[in-house]
């Protein structure tokens, strides 16, 4: 069954990439031209990989965190915003920290603020859930509204370097350090950072947890049947708010790459797109830390790709890339499974 | 002659299921023929496209020599197929005439609607059948036996030669089931192929003259009814069926009895549960008859506290419930084997600081799993790709389990959908559970699987206990209770 997973996915991609190409054909370009210029500007160069490495961290995490939510039936369509007030509490305390602060405190610290920030923005749509059964997809819509509010009226009201939307430079032993400066020296120029491993890490303990932990397999049980597992005494509802707080959590989590790993302060817009970008990667990534990394990787690749191309055809192909890629993947799913069961069946 | 209808080297696959695997069947005018076998055996796909409702990946359909081409269920009813499904096809806002005619208007000039024809018509054949149907009444308001005898005249209306039946006696009391079959003989001495899919043996056993037993896809054998042979046909039958001797039936037998362990008293629930009274003592199983849809299952979620009745009281220990529907809260079909052998008892084998000892989990789900003997013995299976008796076995072996921890056990429909094998284990199980001192309450539509283990019979129809009967009372008796029929001691 994986390998049919992974038959579609590739299928899924083929496909999206003919349709680039005849984009691309159809605007006038020449689609061998910008596929190679494509392919250049991020894998072909130490700058470019960088980037979509730096890219493909925040993406990492909020696709983990709507796979947290998915495994409980939820969707999380709140991670822009979870991402966004964590961004905001990490920047404003990290600017607060006094300037000697060693990086084994600030780091653990603030990482725990920004995991915290984004429970805290996801609070309410959970107890809204379990209490009310109102549906999360509204309410954490809803909440990214209010994150957008919040957070300008935040800046203007003092945590923002006065007449900019920016808060000041963290304690710079809040910055997360550069791939570059620990030996990557190749990679000089680009933002990635130790944020990546430390996704990468998040990723594998979080599927750990979901297999291992009490809390975890029943989310996951409650995922696959509330009413089987109702009936059996577990906490349908307690479990739904916590794996919806989790996932908040965990697209805090996405903040600590732009805020600490690369700007260096929180301004607004900081990290959009990436609450969106990860429900994409959790749709691709299927649930597994290796589908997730993968799923990001090409996601960056595709917004670096765009950029690089910009100069030949609109960026907004690569968006319309992504968009075919996620409905060719899932056409591309049923059918090769269907076929896969009936070739195993066969032998 | 060729016969009336006939089905050669059918083949159906449903994904990775092979559902009907080279079936060649000829059916006759002038009998009822019997198909039986386990649910999953492929019966209802095999009929379903002899009906043209299904079109086959191989084979052929012949009705009265000549091939059903185009493979439809319109071109069958008009050859003369026609098909009753096990879950109506009627309207329930329109009335009965207007359900006749569905589908088959007569029609005067300019295209208006013949109802007067339509009545005659009706009425000629539900005369020919031996009943009478309120026309003008809207089939909601029908029951369940009207509902089917209207199915049936559907079928003669358009003149149908050959009338199937899926599984028609699983929705009616044992008296409107005689009345069905008398009714299939009158058509069938009068030329008409009659075909009842069923898994009910004692129907096959009194009134078919034909059996054909399917098993796993497949065509195992087909036999003629005999008056001088018909039990030793029967056991034959029994054995196509299982592709083995079936295991020994439990017997009931005397257990001491305890204390009062349930006490419901003039329990209600909106429109469901109208005032239950009953008692279940430790170490007796007290079953409760009905077709589905007079309580039950609503007061099975009473006894399960998933639902707090609107008045009356419940007096219950400590109560472990096998619900009837072990697709929605048996199972989650999507774990593993191993997830819902201890489904909820996570908490016994956490440690403080919240994970699971996998080792120690695997060890009381390998021990449940062997107790049970579900096939095939593998923790790390997908529940939901198990058979339906398997899967059973797993929600009854959660159950089971339990018994130190629990004072009375509620079955609802435990061998529903479950092949016999897998049935005699779970019957296995419920009188052991009575013998280790528990209450037993067994909720069944089943009366076969009531007299063999209950030690007293309640009766419930439409919200209430109506009648107590004892094991052996007769179909009859039973029957005319389930109706609302005869007030008894409680």
């Amino acid at each position: 069954m994986r390998r049919a997973a992974l038959i579609s996915t590739v299928a899924g991609l083929a496909a999206g990439w003919l349709v680039l190409a005849l984009l691309v054909w159809v605007y006038g370009a020449s689609p061998r031209e910008v596929l190679a210029q494509l392919a250049q500007g991020t894998w072909g160069m130490a700058y470019g990989a960088g980037q979509v490495l730096y890219k493909a961290t925040p993406l990492l995490l909020t696709g983990l965190a709507v796979d947290l939510a998915l495994r409980a039936g939820l969707f999380n369509i709140g991670a822009e915003g979870q991402l966004a007030v964590a961004g905001l509490a990490i920047g404003a305390v990290g600017a607060r920290l006094p300037p000697g602060t060693p990086a084994w405190l600030a780091l653990p610290l603030l990482t725990v603020v920004a995991a915290a920030a984004g429970a805290l923005w996801a609070a309410p749509p959970a107890l809204l859930r379990a209490r009310y059964g109102a549906h999360e997809v509204i309410s954490t819509i809803m909440m990214n509204r209010i994150a957008d509010a919040a957070i300008g009226l935040l800046l203007a009201r003092g945590l923002a370097i006065p007449g900019t939307v920016r808060t000041p430079d963290v304690a710079p032993g809040a910055r997360l350090p550069r791939l570059e400066s620990l030996g990557f020296a190749s990679l000089h120029g680009s933002a990635v950072s130790v944020a990546l491993p430390l996704a990468i890490v998040v990723a594998l303990v979080a599927a750990w947890w979901l297999a291992r932990a009490r809390i975890g397999r029943e989310i996951v049980l409650v995922g696959l049947s509330p009413t089987a597992c109702a009936a059996e005494g577990i906490p349908v509802a307690r479990r739904l708010a916590a794996a919806l707080v989790l996932s908040g959590a965990v697209a805090g989590l996405a903040a600590l790459a732009p805020v600490l790993g690369y700007k260096g302060y929180f301004e607004s817009g900081l990290g959009a797109g990436a609450g969106f970008g990860g429900i994409a990667v959790a749709l691709l990534g299927r649930g597994h830390p290796a589908g997730l990394l993968l799923a990001a990787l090409l996601f960056g690749t595709l917004e670096q790709g765009g950029l690089v191309i910009n100069a030949t055809v609109p960026m907004e192909l690569t968006t319309v890339l992504q968009g075919v890629v996620i409905v060719a993947v899932a056409l591309a799913d049923v059918r090769v499974r269907r076929l896969a069961l009936r070739g195993a069946r066969a032998t | 002659m060729p016969s009336i209808l006939s089905v050669e080297r059918l083949d159906k696959h449903y994904g990775a299921v092979h559902a009907v695997s080279g079936v060649s069947l000829a059916f006759e005018a002038g009998e009822v023929h019997a198909v039986v076998g386990e649910n999953g055996a492929g019966k209802s796909t095999l009929l379903k496209m002899a009906a043209g409702v299904v079109v086959p990946d191989a084979g052929e359909v012949h009705i009265a020599g000549r091939a059903l081409a185009p493979h439809t269920a319109h071109e069958a009813i008009a050859r003369g197929v026609g098909m009753v499904q096990q879950h109506f096809a009627l309207v329930g806002v329109l009335s009965a005439l207007d359900n006749v005619m569905l589908g088959a208007e007569p029609v005067r000039s300019m295209g208006r609607l013949d109802r007067a024809a339509a009545r005659a018509r009706a009425e000629r054949v539900a005369s020919e059948m031996g009943v009478s149907l309120p026309w003008d009444a809207p089939v909601e308001s029908l029951g369940v036996g009207d509902r089917q005898r209207l199915e049936i005249v559907r079928t003669l209306v358009r003149e149908a030669r050959i009338v199937i039946l899926d599984e028609p006696t699983a929705v009616l009391t044992p008296g409107e089931a005689e009345q069905l079959y008398a009714g299939l003989r009158r058509m069938a001495e009068a030329g008409r192929a009659i075909v009842v899919v069923t898994h009910r043996l004692d129907e096959v056993r009194d009134h078919a003259q034909r059996v054909s037993v399917m098993r796993r896809g497949r065509l195992v054998a087909t036999y003629a009814m005999s008056a001088t042979y018909r039990d030793s046909l029967m056991r034959d039958v029994t054995r196509d069926i299982m592709g083995e001797d079936p295991p020994p039936p439990v017997e009931r037998h005397a257990r001491e009895r305890g204390q009062v362990a349930l006490d419901l008293r003039d329990v209600r629930l909106g429109r469901a549960l109208r005032g239950v009274t009953l008692s279940v003592n430790a170490g007796e199983i007290v079953g409760i008859a009905g077709v589905e849809g007079n309580g039950q299952r609503e007061l099975v979620r009473v006894l399960a506290g998933l639902e707090a009745p609107e008045s009356g009281t419940v007096r219950a220990g400590r109560v472990v419930v096998v619900h009837e529907d072990r697709h929605a809260e048996g199972l989650v079909l999507g774990a593993s084997v191993l997830d819902n052998l201890v489904l909820g008892e996570l908490r016994a084998f956490t440690s403080r600081a919240g994970i699971v000892d996998a080792a120690a989990l695997e060890r009381e789900a390998a021990r449940r799993l062997e107790r049970a003997r579900v096939v095939p013995p593998d923790l790390a299976a997908m529940v939901g790709a198990l058979s339906g008796g398997n899967q059973q076995k797993v929600v009854v072996a959660r159950a089971v389990a339990r018994e130190g921890r629990a004072d009375a056990f509620v079955f609802a429909q435990p061998t529903r959908g479950v092949d016999l094998g897998a049935a005699r284990a779970i019957h296995g199980e419920i009188a052991r559970a009575a013998d280790a001192g528990k209450a037993v309450l067994l909720v069944s539509a089943d009366l076969a699987e009531l007299r063999a283990l209950a030690d007293r019979v309640l009766v419930m129809a439409r919200g209430r206990i109506v009648a107590e009967l004892p094991p052996d009372a007769s179909d009859a008796r039973i029957g005319e209770a389930m109706l609302g029929g005869t007030e008894a001691t409680a």
